[in-house]
């Protein structure tokens, strides 16, 4: 070899590494999320098929529509009548990641990305089998360990399918499943069916309360909706409860917020109660974020949605009556600030930033409300259940025939609502609260004593002390 | 303040019992007994410490009791000496972020009167904690009265009450609290069993498994379920141990119903020459009485089937003339 003969190089190989894609991506995501990923494609496939039959806009898009899920300790499927994959797009379905001249998604879809159903398959198995069934296509796709062992065959073979279906439609089967996700399918099976059903009846409640049928291992999933009082006979004007609401429009995204109270706000002794020991109500209070029908964000109440910044207070018990719902809504999905896992918001999208300052302007006004009732919850809870608890749907309905007034100043520009909820009289000055705290035990000796039950409600014991004893002071 | 009458509750003291043969044949599990420390809310007569003291002296017990006025009937009906049976008083919660179960196999009775997420939670927490080889009793209200009422719109309400507050555990969003005592004991072991995979999922080292389940009612109903913290590994080898017992429910089967008859001594000496009786016990223990102790053949010979399945653990209630 001749000393001045430089060395060679040979071009580097950056090919795409299946193990990548089969065990790196998955960690990224929950298994729940996962599997909803699988439930997003499904919603996916309603709004293309609907969009064909010119009807994507339809009060109830998803009527009619159903998918099941089941899973067992060594398999999981998912089947639905959502329409297929056409074969047209099968190399956008199938394909690792998007294609830049892929079509642009069906109006109102929220997967933009291009990962989710085979980024799902890898988290739960080896082996798959999808079978789907498109107007006269109807072809059966099969992944099997061997093709994901082979870095130099990325071709997925295809099949006629043998039977036809009487709808068109999607089955993912996949078995083969990994050690973790076969024990959670199986031992664990009651607390994962658990937590799946409570995921979708949260993440879908817009898309089930509009027709979407879920059943998990055959069980139907009720969606639980936040409902916002609206007092609809208050006379124009006049102070009443009714949400704070907000609509505009930017850059091709629509935007409805709408930030009110879900239920009476609570008594003093409820908020100590609550503090003492884990109860409920607190679940439903806070923010929810809907990206195309699609819940990213459910009754958040940290800093994400605006608590606890910019003259807000910070979460407390004290505001477990307060909730609110902000709905993006775009053709293009990418234009919405989700995250790629669309289990959250992108905090850092401009869009939502200037949607925040609204959010928090609307909560402000109920948080104020709040503290200047909490002495006197009793007058308040008359307030507000003279009003009727609306859905978001009859909220953005009742909307229509509100006064909004344009917001000029703040990007984006939209219309908004700013409710005038009672104020409470000056309070008498003759009248002062008193508050104490005694031992469990003595509290009931007392109760015991004076009423001749210990389970008497402690404010009563105590306000009977005072009476006694002020009427021996008056003698 | 009022206290059941423990040591009256005929069903109650079967559950009691049926403890003791669960601590016996785990024990037959690489455990010598005096290697558990016996935990309870023992109430103020004590009375599982005073059986457990009776059978095993050498499990060391301690007494978790918060109330000033049972913490003192406690020191006055202590079963043995001090340094067998510590009483602490603390609330549980209290006890419980303080206890650390590494170094010991524990058995722990949650024996609460009523029905609140906070002892899901404690149960939870406890799971966390305790070591390997330990077993857990937790007992809760199982009243399907409670959410019943004449009133369609406050039943509503106590419905959504219940739901709201379990939900976390419920097994499905539209779980109810049912109208029958069977059922909403298959409700509340279905929770414990989702709290349970929840605490020890699949993936950990350690699994919980049920030993036994039952309901009875002495006044309101009630709910018992006795369960093992182990290996995962080991669960087979656990299970093993109770695999002939008839009392067992190892797979969160059905809880079975303790409602033990009312016999006279006279009564029970009569029919012991006939057990055990594992084949028509009911048609068998009728015909040896030879009448009926309930209103009608079907309704006696389930009685006394149940006196077949518990006999044993039956307690005598007997009049003492000071």
């Amino acid at each position: 070899m001749s000393k001045s003969q430089p060395k060679r190089y040979e071009p580097v190989n950056a090919a795409p590494v299946k193990s990548f894609f089969v065990h790196m991506l998955t960690r990224d995501i929950r298994l729940e999320d996962a599997i909803l990923d699988l439930l997003d494609n499904c919603v996916d496939g309603i709004l293309r098929n609907r969009e064909e039959k010119g009807a994507a806009r339809a009060k109830k898009p998803y009527d009619g529509f159903w998918a099941e899920i089941e899973f067992q300790s060594d398999s999981f499927t998912i089947s639905d009548n959502c329409g297929g994959i056409p074969w047209s797009l099968h190399d956008y379905a199938f394909r690792m990641g998007p294609r830049s001249d892929r079509p642009e998604g069906a109006s109102g879809s929220i997967g933009v990305y291009g990962i989710g159903m085979k980024r799902a398959i890898f988290k739960m198995g080896k082996r798959c089998l999808i079978s789907t069934q498109n107007a006269k296509d109807a072809y059966d796709v099969e992944i099997d360990p061997d093709w994901t062992n082979d870095e130099s065959d990325w071709k997925i073979p295809v099949r006629p399918a043998t039977t036809r279906q009487p709808h068109d439609g999607t089955t993912v089967y996949i078995s083969d499943l990994h050690g973790g996700v076969a024990k959670r399918f199986g031992e664990d099976a009651q607390a994962f069916q658990r937590d799946l059903e409570a995921m979708v009846a949260t993440q879908y409640v817009s898309i089930i309360d509009k027709g979407f049928r879920v059943r998990i291992n055959g069980e139907l999933i009720k969606p639980r909706p936040i409902n916002i009082v609206f007092d609809k006979k208050a006379i124009r004007g006049r102070e009443a409860i009714r949400p704070y609401i907000f609509k505009a429009q930017s850059n091709g995204v629509q935007i409805f917020l709408a930030v009110g109270f879900t239920r009476p706000i609570p008594s003093q002794d409820e908020v100590l109660q609550e503090q003492e020991e884990k109860k409920y109500s607190t679940l439903d209070a806070g923010w929810t974020i809907l990206c195309n029908d699609r819940a990213v964000v459910y009754c958040d109440r940290t800093e994400l949605t605006g608590w606890g910044e910019a003259g807000v207070p910070r979460y407390h018990t004290q505001f477990i009556a307060i909730s609110g719902i902000v709905e993006f809504r775009s053709d293009d999905p990418a234009k919405l600030p989700t995250t790629t896992t669309k289990r959250g918001v992108d905090a850092s999208s401009p869009l939502y930033l200037q949607i925040k300052n609204k959010m928090r302007d609307g909560m402000a006004i109920f948080t104020s409300y709040t503290n200047k009732w909490k002495l006197r919850p009793e007058e308040s809870r008359k307030q507000i259940e003279k009003g009727e608890q609306l859905s978001f749907e009859e909220l953005k309905a009742e909307a229509l025939h509100l006064p909004l007034n344009a917001t000029k100043g703040t990007v984006p520009q939209g219309e908004q609502f700013r409710p005038s909820l009672p104020l409470p009289a000056k309070i008498v000055p003759s009248m002062r609260r008193i508050s104490f705290t005694k031992r469990v035990y003595d509290v009931r000796k007392v109760a015991e004593y004076l009423f001749e039950d210990p389970e008497v409600d402690p404010s009563d014991v105590g306000e009977k002390c005072f009476d006694i004893t002020l009427a021996e002071a008056v003698k | 303040m009022k206290q059941p009458a423990y040591h009256l509750r005929a069903n109650k003291a079967v559950d009691r019992l049926t403890l003791i043969d669960v601590i016996k044949r785990a024990s037959t599990l690489d455990t010598h007994t005096g290697e558990y420390t016996y935990y309870g809310f023992g109430g103020p007569y004590l009375e599982d410490f005073r059986l457990l003291y009776e059978f095993y002296p050498e499990i060391r017990m301690i007494s978790i009791e918060n109330n000033d006025e049972i913490y003192k009937r406690q020191v006055f009906h202590m079963p043995c000496h001090s340094s067998q049976l510590k009483l602490k008083k603390t609330e549980f919660k209290s006890f419980l972020d303080q206890y650390d179960g590494n170094n010991e196999k524990s058995i722990f009775w949650l024996d609460y009167l009523d029905l609140r997420y906070a002892w899901f939670d404690e149960f939870m927490e406890l799971l966390t904690k305790v070591s390997n080889g330990s077993i857990i009793k937790i007992t809760l209200r199982c009243e399907p009265g409670d959410y019943i009422d004449k009133c369609e719109v406050d039943a509503g309400r106590k419905k959504a009450e219940f739901r709201d507050e379990f939900r976390e555990l419920l097994p499905h969003s539209t779980s109810q609290p049912p109208a029958d005592f069977a059922g909403l004991a298959k409700l509340l072991q279905d929770m414990i069993r989702i709290a349970a995979q929840k605490t020890l999922s699949a993936i950990m080292a350690s699994q919980f498994f049920p030993i036994s389940s039952f309901r009875y009612a002495d006044g309101a109903g009630m709910f018992s379920l006795t369960g093992m913290v182990c290996a995962r590994e080991d669960v087979g080898k656990a299970k093993h141990a109770f695999g002939d017992w008839h009392l067992r429910n190892l797979n969160w089967g059905t809880p079975s119903v303790i409602d033990v008859p009312t016999l006279s001594t006279k009564e029970r000496l009569h029919l012991q020459r006939r057990l055990p009786c594992d084949r028509y016990a009911g048609r068998v223990l009728r015909r040896a009485l030879g009448y009926l102790i309930d209103n009608d053949i079907r309704r006696t010979e389930g009685k006394l089937r149940q006196y077949a399945d518990f006999h044993r653990y039956s307690p005598y209630f007997m009049k003492a003339v000071p």
